[in-house]
């Protein structure tokens, strides 16, 4: 066991982890943030999704050690309080979900794309959503609600 | 869309939206009680084989083991696992199934030991260690190999490998074929695939003395209770299951997995709260769907069909106490959909071998029924050469001919199949789709569209099985009047809590927002059956509309006494009537504050009451048939396609969906079912295929092999609406939890063939990823040469 520092939305973690150990499971069981998922650790759904340092990235896919002094972003601090971020507000109002287990992912994905591209055109929300893998919308909706986030004041 | 609309048939938002957004929501793996271990089940690395030992002793000295149990050791504290679907209950073979395997194991990835320790590292650790020694016994993989004499036995008690042989259908098709015009035959195989839910199945137990709780990833709290009940002797009433937020289930997630039980006895055998957590390899053991068909179809010179003969063999892998290995079942009584065709016959024979089992999935067999049925239409299209939406037109059981009993004995409630059609073509503009196709293939380019239509029975109540096909609901008014709704049926994310909160809102003339649901828990809400066969909305709305009808009255007739009058409105929590009004909180109040003063009314603001739908008859008729479903959905499905003859690339341009499930309640909800079910059926169409190796072991074990669709690969899926009611459900709804599948399947396959039909290719499965169009090609230019 070897103590690594995570900041995680803003607070100090000092967390003890095995080598083998991934972020993901950092982040859920250690820093106690649960709604980043686990759904494949293969890197493939990006249930697990959360930004490192300033860029979406799938916590699976990362060791923990190597995240040592990273600045990590959770889908739990996209709200402020009860104030949902225009992305929530836009997933909700768009029926852009259904179970919610791929929401980490797809939010964080959505907002990193607004905050690079704010006007996206269908082909880049495409790009941007290929990453993450949901099994009950179909993603219509989930294009919708990115759409209607690029239209709403952040 | 205004804030006050949220009554029958408008779309407020998710009510949970909120939770589920800020990852506040509490999925099975985010529970982590005090003291908890981690469960990793050790899976057979052969197909077929007897146990000769198992050795535990590395493991269970190994850091942080605090157990590990084999099959035999289970067997000792552990019964069978009784069947959701009993198979000898329809005449059927059955096997004696444990949650680890005794003696022999008939699939590769079947548990045969579990190891629990201090943390997931630790038991995965442990798990390598445990030594099975197996004597390998030859296997098989196919289930038409399955069929032949000398073919291995998985269960060696039976006869061979047929779990059950059935024969449906009514008339004489052989002389209907004889007579035909013409005769078009064909064979289809619909490849394996599977459910894939983004949270995979897991279960969380612990003891307290002798009361045990679980927490669990899971469809059927109610029976899962029942058979934990069952397999630990344990009372009943001791047990609570929990499944309070489910990250997508499609069937996987109903009850029946030897998981079940194993967990339970983990945690009462370690003393200590276990855990366990499917990973995705081993969630994509589960099957959903692999089947042969050989049919033949007689139709007259108009395009009239006049008879079918389907012989299907299913192939159902290893037998399961879940529900999954009676799906093929609703494959054959399904056919022929909506067509008006009184002679047929459907020869199925469900076969097992020795892959891992089916669980139940979307769609439950239906939609091999309707990929089948519509590849045949076509086919009679292309033979006569008729267009393809006319022989379904002149097919169509007729929309003045409900309730129309099918040949295999399905009694349709409702629908208008013609109308679909029309909307469909007019939808997807089908005379511009030719044009634009006959333009293209002057440039080489390949077009297609096709068309699918589907006929899906929801609400199953079937003999035989945990199940039944009513449920039960709760509705409760406090003294605050805030409205507790407890429901038997559950919600694996589709939104049904939504729904059913709008039911009682609207019945109680209450504001949305004082209705909570409490669904998924067997110690709150009471005995149902939670969630499959498009049913919550049918049954769980049907049930609390008839508890909030009760609690309604009771409030009406004390608002009478308040106002003094008898004519009372309730209306966005307000009491009105004799000029005055009063706030449905003082009625609840007084009613259960003041119960002396209100005079001779019960102070009771709670009704529990159940909902059975009509239309469905258990007694066989003459022929033999039962009618098991209340109410039937029927879809349209229009794919348009461009294939990229060079490479085999399918690419989805266009997809109609018309959809008839009567009355909806929130068609936001559903159309996310109708569009998540289209998109299953068009991953299962052109990408999705779980492959084994010849050892019978699972080669697509991640998603970089098995392939969903995501957001690039699906166009946007246009939807029209048409309501025909039910006449046999309360509000005229029709399930809406899986239509979609089959037709998309079908649409995509004829719009494959439609698109290909300059080089004469002829699709014969399903899926149609790109090596296999190429195969398709070869064939064709081959067989032209």
């Amino acid at each position: 066991m070897t103590e690594i520092r995570l900041t995680v939305n803003g607070v100090e973690h000092a967390v003890d982890v095995d080598p083998r150990t991934l972020l993901v499971h950092a982040i859920r069981e250690q820093a106690g943030l649960t709604g980043t998922h686990v759904g494949c650790l293969t890197g493939d759904c990006g249930a697990c999704t959360v930004v490192v340092d300033g860029r979406t990235t799938k916590s699976c896919s990362v060791l923990a050690h190597s995240a040592d002094g990273a600045r990590v972003e959770t889908v739990e601090s996209l709200a402020d309080g009860d104030d949902l971020h225009p992305v929530q507000r836009a997933f909700w109002d768009e029926f852009a979900f259904q179970c919610g287990f791929c929401l980490p992912g797809m939010l964080l994905t959505a907002r990193e794309l607004l905050e690079s591209t704010p006007d996206p055109d269908d082909e880049e929300i495409l790009r941007a959503l290929n990453g993450n893998l949901c099994r009950c919308t179909g993603y219509n909706t989930i294009v919708a609600a990115v759409r209607r986030a690029a239209q709403e004041p952040a | 869309m205004t804030a006050a609309a949220t009554g029958i048939g408008s779309s407020p938002r998710r009510r949970d939206g909120a939770e589920l957004l800020t990852g506040r929501a509490t999925f099975l793996d985010d529970h982590r009680p005090e003291g908890m271990l981690h469960a990793v089940v050790v899976r057979s690395e052969v197909a077929h084989g007897r146990i000769r030992s198992i050795d535990t002793t590395a493991a269970e000295s190994a850091p942080g083991v605090a157990l590990v149990l084999t099959g035999e050791q289970a067997a000792r504290h552990a019964g069978p696992v009784p069947y959701f679907i009993d198979p000898a209950a329809r005449g059927g073979n059955r096997a004696d199934l444990r949650c680890l395997a005794v003696g022999k194991v008939t699939h590769a990835g079947q548990p045969v030991a579990a190891v629990v320790a201090r943390t997931r590292h630790e038991a995965h650790d442990a798990a390598d260690l445990v030594r099975v020694d197996y004597e390998v016994l030859p296997h098989v993989l196919d289930a038409e190999a399955a069929l032949a004499q000398d073919a291995p036995r998985l269960y060696e008690d039976w006869p061979g490998n047929v779990v059950m042989h059935n024969r449906y259908g009514t008339g004489d098709p052989d002389a209907r074929l004889a007579e035909a015009d013409t005769v078009v035959s064909g064979e289809i195989r619909i490849a394996r695939t599977t459910t894939a839910p983004m949270e995979p199945r897991g279960y969380l137990a612990s003891w307290h003395g002798d009361t045990l709780t679980v927490h669990a990833s899971c469809q059927n709290p109610h029976q899962l209770r029942w058979m934990l009940a069952t397999t630990l002797g344990v009372d009943e009433g001791r047990i609570r299951i929990v499944t309070a937020k489910v990250g997508g289930s499609f069937g996987l997630k109903m009850q029946g997995h030897p998981e079940e039980t194993l967990v339970a006895l983990l945690s009462r055998l370690a003393g200590a709260p276990v855990k366990w957590v499917e990973d995705r390899r081993e969630a994509l053991l589960a099957g959903a769907r692999e089947q042969t068909h050989r049919f033949r179809v007689g139709a007259m010179a108009d395009g009239r069909i006049v008879a079918l003969v389907d012989e299907i063999v299913a192939d159902i892998g290893a037998l399961t106490a879940q529900a999954g290995w009676a799906m093929p079942n609703m494959s054959a009584t399904t056919l022929p959909s909506g067509y008006a065709i009184p002679d047929c016959r459907i020869e199925l024979d469900i076969v097992v071998t020795n892959k891992p089992p089916l669980a139940a999935a979307r769609g439950f067999g239906k939609d091999a029924a309707h990929f089948v049925m519509e590849r045949a239409v076509d086919l009679v299209a292309r033979d006569l050469g008729l267009d393809p939406a006319e022989v379904r037109r002149r097919n169509f059981v007729p929309s003045d001919a409900f309730p129309y009993r099918t040949s295999t004995g399905l009694n349709i409630d409702s629908g208008d199949f013609e109308g679909l059609l029309d909307k469909t073509l007019d939808a997807v503009d089908h005379p511009g789709v030719r044009r634009r196709q006959a333009e293209l293939r002057e440039r080489g380019r390949y077009l297609g569209v096709g068309l699918g239509f589907e006929l899906t029975p929801e609400s199953s109540d079937s003999p035989g099985t945990f199940v039944s096909g009513f449920d039960t609901t709760t509705v409760r008014m406090s003294v605050t009047g805030m409205v507790t709704v407890l429901t038997g049926v559950t919600s694996p994310g589709g939104g049904n809590d939504t729904g059913i909160a709008q039911i009682v809102a609207a019945e109680l003339g209450v504001p949305l927002a004082w209705v909570e649901l409490v669904q998924g828990d067997t110690d709150r809400c009471p005995n149902g059956f939670g969630n499959f066969s498009g049913r919550s909305m049918v049954v769980g709305g049907g049930s609390a509309t008839l508890a909030a009808r009760d609690v309604r009255a009771k409030l009406l007739a004390v608002a009478a006494r308040l106002l003094d009058t008898d004519d009372v409105e309730l209306r966005d929590g307000v009491a009105t009537g004799g000029g005055r009004e009063l706030p449905v909180p003082e009625v609840a109040r007084a009613l259960l504050t003041r119960a002396f003063a209100i005079g001779d009314i019960e102070p009771v603001l709670e009704s529990t009451r159940a909902y059975k739908p009509g239309n469905i008859d258990h007694v066989p008729d003459e022929f033999g048939r039962i009618q098991p479903y209340p109410t039937y959905s029927s879809s349209l499905h229009a794919a348009v396609v461009d294939v990229d003859a060079e490479t085999g690339k399918v690419t989805l341009v266009d997809y109609v969906m018309a959809h008839d499930c009567g009355t909806m309640i929130n068609p936001s909800l559903v159309e996310g079912q109708a569009r998540g079910a289209v998109t299953m059926g068009l991953g299962s169409a052109l990408s999705e295929r779980l492959r084994f190796d010849a050892d019978g072991r699972l080669a697509t074990d991640r998603f970089k092999s098995y392939l969903l669709p995501r957001a690039g690969d699906v166009p946007l899926l246009r939807m029209v609406h048409q309501v025909t009611p039910s006449p046999f459900t309360m509000h005229g709804n029709k399930g809406a939890g899986e239509a979609g599948v089959g037709g998309a399947q079908a649409a995509v396959a004829n719009a494959v063939e439609d698109a290909l039909a300059p080089l004469g290719v002829t699709v014969r499965g399903v899926p149609l990823t790109p090596p296999a169009v190429l195969a398709l090609i070869d064939e064709a230019r081959k067989g032209s040469s």
